[in-house]
């Protein structure tokens, strides 16, 4: 055994350390525009994504049949569609379309490739439920067309085409897009060379796009400000946005959205699943408060699912008043006062501005009468329980809704989990049958009347009080221009977007 | 000493597979079902059954055991429920990121701490004393979550000499090794004068002082040498737990590390990175916990000889 003496030792301590700190040395800043996210997407394949990030990256990477118009209405993108019957549509791709990134032309063949692929209950893709329940089977006819025949008739069919379109020769030697996607979208992949670093490139312009995850919001505005990124959007607690508002070089927009925060109930618990109570929550919020001082009044107030300005949307519904006086009127046949109080739980989130606003939502309901005891827990568990149906009030968001059917995912008896999102279990009849009688419809315009009567109905009926639409906010530095912001809080805007 | 290394690592493979199996049986006591965290909230049951029989959840759990045990001795950790990807990749890509950390927080701590206890322990009871052990306290008692970002407002904004966060370079990791090493360095300085006090009222320190040896020479090649060993375990310790993945440390910079992705793999369900990441960090307490064992063998003939007879 060879002698170690202390400065032995001593030197090998802070060689080991220093050997790697050496190696550590990363690529240097390329001159891209860099965008700060909250979370990395999880994967680039469109098949396969489901989170807001990936989702709206994908639609930088890949073309798809359809979009949305500013009414959520299905438009034409990469095809414009005929309804040949209710259960023969037939997809005509666009004749000038952008190639896949490779220099290969999409043709119809890549179409019904990808759509083949998410049908095919092997691939365990988490779209083919929706597909998989309309599409009876797919056939091409040249290049360019497209038929898809359904099993039943869907006059929402054209808005389920939303996917990304891949090329079919690389489906089928299964290309890995999570890491490696290859499109015929506005922007192809550089480098993903971490988790953290994601690196694309505008196709007509060569402009360099880096995203950059940044967990934190607070270290996400330093390094805005700092300049180590460019932009980001959302993900900013309120009082960081107004922090940032005051800062030379830095411009804030905002854009109103869609994305519909509420709080739900269970309704077959004892006290919860009654209206006179429910009644008395909805009336006991002072939703304009919150918006003004909690919210930065980057959100507005909603009254339905839907937002007023979507095609089913129900503008004419009343808002909802605050009136804490109506209730305690109403609480107090039931024999609750703020003297003594009717106890309830209340489940959320531990993101802290969640729990903020769960404890703003306490504090009012105490005033009514309502002592509301908060449990807060990580989103796992938080989201288990409120499938389980373990909860008495929650608060969630809905986000990203463009189909009208959400409604029966949401309210129909059928729907209580697993096999739907009716966290609540609320069984009402004429709930299922608006929702029955809107899917049988002949027309949109019959379909959005009968949405619309659901959604008057549901405001009766209170299985949950509707809360607000957050707005989205864009941050960038004074030489970012042309970002738009979009209502379902996309990224298109980096279609358009420049450094000055 | 063979028969000392041999019986260490005897026990760190019974750790391993200890830990192994507790971590095996503790994701699948977790509540929630990766199934439907792949296929989402709607899936229908059919397709979440043929999902589970392909993935192998279908199987008994002692079945599952074995193979979770056959795939860790073909180094096969499985695929990550979302990203799709191997998690032995993606192991392997954030690995370096937390050793580069890990190392630089260590630097940092043995920089730091050893003038600081050093100095403390010679001048004790005076004002020196009391800074050093003022500094240490402030070291302990300020969170991470709270210094990386204090640190950054000083060093990023206003100054502007380092970047915020991320890992573009060696001035990156100046800040987070900073914050990592600050609360090190003041557990360690603490510690260091603690022992250093002991040793040096001890006999054979005063014979060196006896035989006319500086005081320098008295403390580094004497009072130190045997003031080292419990220095050496919670150095151990702690680089256990910095290899682990600092997981506040690596948020508030974005250091792309074991921390986080640990973290990201828990809020996203995917329970099989999480199983991988937590078994990662076991084994390299188990490993450097091992290592130290082994360090103190070498540097103290008792333990060996100990442990021999």
């Amino acid at each position: 055994m060879p002698h170690l003496t202390g400065k032995h030792f001593f030197a090998l301590l802070l060689l080991l350390p220093l050997s790697l700190l050496l190696a550590s040395c990363a690529a240097p800043d390329n001159g891209a525009l860099r965008f700060g996210l909250s979370k990395m997407p999880v994967t680039l394949d469109p098949r396969f994504s489901t989170d807001a990030t990936s989702s709206r990256i994908n639609r930088l990477l890949y073309q798809r049949l359809v979009d949305f118009d500013a009414a959520s209405m299905p438009a034409p993108s990469l095809a414009t569609w005929q309804k040949l019957s209710p259960l023969h549509y037939r997809f005509t791709l666009a004749s000038e379309r952008a190639l896949f990134s490779n220099g290969e032309r999409l043709t119809s063949e890549d179409v019904k490739a990808t759509y083949a692929f998410i049908l095919d209950a092997e691939n365990a893709s988490p779209h083919r439920l929706t597909l998989a329940r309309s599409i009876e089977r797919i056939e091409t006819r040249g290049d360019d067309v497209i038929d898809f025949i359904l099993k039943e008739a869907d006059l929402l069919f054209p808005g389920r085409l939303g996917i990304g379109i891949l090329p079919r020769a690389l489906i089928e030697s299964q290309h890995p897009f999570n890491r490696s996607p290859l499109g015929s979208g506005a922007y192809q992949l550089v480098a993903w060379p971490d988790d953290t670093h994601l690196r694309l490139k505008r196709r007509s312009d060569d402009l360099l796009l880096e995203f950059i995850e940044v967990t934190d919001p607070n270290v996400r505005v330093l390094k805005l400000m700092r300049g180590e990124i460019d932009m980001m959007q959302n993900d900013l607690p309120p009082e960081l946005i107004r922090y940032l508002s005051n800062e030379s070089g830095i411009t804030i927009t905002h854009g109103a959205g869609s994305n519909f925060a509420y709080l739900g109930f269970n309704m077959e618990d004892e006290f919860t699943g009654v209206q006179q109570v429910r009644e008395a929550i909805s009336l006991a919020l002072d939703r304009d408060s919150i918006i003004q001082y909690v919210l930065g009044e980057s959100a507005r107030p909603a009254n339905a699912l839907l937002s007023p300005d979507h095609w089913a949307g129900a503008p004419a519904l009343h808002q909802i008043a605050y009136d804490p006086a109506a209730a305690k009127s109403l609480l107090m046949p039931l024999g609750y006062t703020p003297e003594n109080p009717l106890h309830l739980t209340y489940k959320t989130s531990s993101d802290p501005f969640r729990l903020r606003l769960a404890t703003v939502i306490q504090q009012q309901l105490a005033e009514v009468g309502i002592k509301v005891e908060l449990k807060s827990y990580d989103w796992g568990t938080f989201y288990g329980d409120i499938k389980a149906g373990r909860f008495q009030m929650y608060s969630l968001m809905w986000v990203g809704i463009k189909l009208p059917d959400i409604f029966r995912y949401v309210f129909h008896s059928t729907a209580v989990p697993p096999e739907g999102a009716n966290r609540g279990r609320f069984i009402d009849a004429e709930t299922d049958r608006l929702i029955e009688a809107a899917e049988a419809a002949n027309t949109i315009e019959k379909q959005s009347e009968l949405y619309q009567q659901l959604q008057h109905h549901l405001v009766q009926q209170l299985p949950f009080v509707p809360l607000w639409y957050e707005d989205h906010v864009f941050i960038a530095r004074d030489h970012v221009s042309g970002y738009t912001i979009a209502r379902d809080g996309n990224y298109d805007g980096l279609l358009d977007v420049k450094r000055q | 000493m063979l028969s000392f290394v041999i019986s260490r690592l005897l026990s760190a493979l019974f750790v391993i597979f200890g830990v192994s199996c507790l971590v095996f049986f503790l994701i699948h006591l977790v509540p929630g079902d990766p199934v439907e965290v792949m296929l989402g909230e709607s899936s229908q049951p059919a397709d979440r059954e043929a999902l589970r029989a392909a993935l192998g959840l279908d199987q008994p759990i002692l079945v599952q055991l074995m193979n979770y045990f056959n795939g860790l001795l073909h180094f096969d950790l499985g695929e990550s429920l979302h990203s799709k990807r191997p998690i032995a990749d993606m192991l392997m890509e954030r690995i370096p990121a937390t050793a580069t950390l890990a190392a630089a927080g260590l630097l940092v701590a043995v920089i730091i701490a050893f003038p600081l206890g050093i100095m403390a322990a010679m001048k004790k009871d005076t004002a020196w004393d009391s800074g050093a052990m003022f500094f240490s306290l402030f070291g302990i008692s300020i969170p991470n979550f709270w210094m990386g970002p204090l640190l950054i407002l000083f060093f990023s904004l206003w100054l502007g000499w380092l970047p915020v966060s991320g890992q573009s370079g060696i001035e990156s990791l100046v800040l987070p090794a900073l914050t990592l090493g600050t609360a090190l360095a003041a557990i360690l300085a603490r510690m260091i004068r603690a022992t250093l006090l002991e040793v040096m009222g001890e006999d054979y320190i005063r014979t060196a002082r006896a035989k006319g040896l500086s005081e320098r020479a008295v403390i580094m090649n004497h009072g130190l040498k045997n003031a080292m060993l419990p220095v050496i375990t919670l150095l151990g310790l702690q680089l256990g737990a910095l290899l682990g993945g600092a997981m506040i440390t690596e948020i508030v910079f974005s250091w792309p590390g074991i921390g986080q992705l640990t973290i990201d793999a828990i809020n996203r369900r995917d329970y099989p990175v999480v199983q991988a990441c937590i078994l990662l960090i076991s084994l390299t307490y188990v490993v450097v916990n091992t290592l130290t064992d082994l360090v103190y063998a070498w540097m103290d003939p008792r333990i060996r000889l100990g442990n021999a007879q």
